[in-house]
């Protein structure tokens, strides 16, 4: 483990901590969109089921 | 020590200092603070500057530069898919990742500029909405870490070195960190639109 990562270039490993904070941030932020959707249809409806929303119809 | 590290991983050092600087930002509530006094600015773009005032006037114009825009966003989503599913050994087997990387740089760049600046025009002329909303803000954000991801952290650590010498998963970290950005600013941009 720690000859792989001596093996590892400044460059590469600037990518590394770079990409894995934003991958981070990205999917946080997407998840969070889901949930919060998901409680507004909870809220809207009583319950989240796909194909409840009335405007779909 | 300490110094001999910091000189053989300054891009690294680089990357967790502006990290660091962020969360320090975050912390102090800098963000908060600045954004009730930007509100003006917005307006004075919308109202008393020319792609502003030629934003809301000609209907005609701002299609014209809003396609201009969409063609750069495809642009560049054309590119990074080819660039990063070939890193991903999806597509384009056959050819060497190096040479998709330095051959599709020079146009991501020429694409990004043509897509910032016709961005501008198209802000510009709904300003007043914008800056209301959180997902421009959202966009912005990821637009600049994704730019600057690009262009300081990925170009250079895939073209200074044959891909066959990284590591395999960091290429992969690269290629997926890369496609979901780009999904995100287009994503985004489109909330903004339908907003």
């Amino acid at each position: 483990m720690m000859s792989k990562l001596k093996n590892l270039g400044d460059k590469e490993l600037a990518a590394i901590t770079a990409g894995s904070v934003i991958l981070f941030g990205i999917v946080s932020h997407w998840v969070i969109e889901i949930i919060s959707t998901v409680e507004l249809l909870e809220l809207a409806y009583g319950s989240f089921k796909l194909f409840n929303n009335p405007l779909a119809f | 020590m300490i110094s001999t590290i910091l000189n053989q991983y300054k891009a690294t050092a680089s990357v967790v200092g502006l990290l660091a600087i962020i969360i320090l930002l975050e912390v102090f509530q800098v963000r908060d603070a600045i954004y009730p006094s930007l509100l003006p600015a917005f307006e004075w773009i919308k109202y008393s500057t020319p792609i502003g005032v030629i934003g809301t006037t000609y209907g005609s114009i701002y299609a014209t530069v809003e396609a201009m825009h969409l063609v750069s966003m495809a642009t560049i989503g054309g590119l990074v898919l080819a660039t990063d599913l070939r890193l991903l050994g999806v597509v384009l087997k056959d050819v060497p990742s190096e040479v998709l990387v330095n051959g599709t740089y020079k146009t991501f760049k020429i694409a990004l500029i043509v897509a910032v600046l016709t961005g501008i025009f198209c802000a510009a002329g709904v300003a007043d909405k914008v800056y209301y909303m959180q997902v421009f803000w959202i966009k912005m954000a990821v637009l600049a870490a994704g730019s600057g991801f690009m262009i300081f952290i990925k170009q250079p650590a895939l073209s200074g070195t044959p891909h066959g010498e990284l590591n395999p998963w960091s290429i992969r970290l690269m290629a997926i960190t890369s496609i979901l950005i780009w999904f995100t600013v287009a994503a985004t941009g489109r909330w903004i639109g339908f907003s």
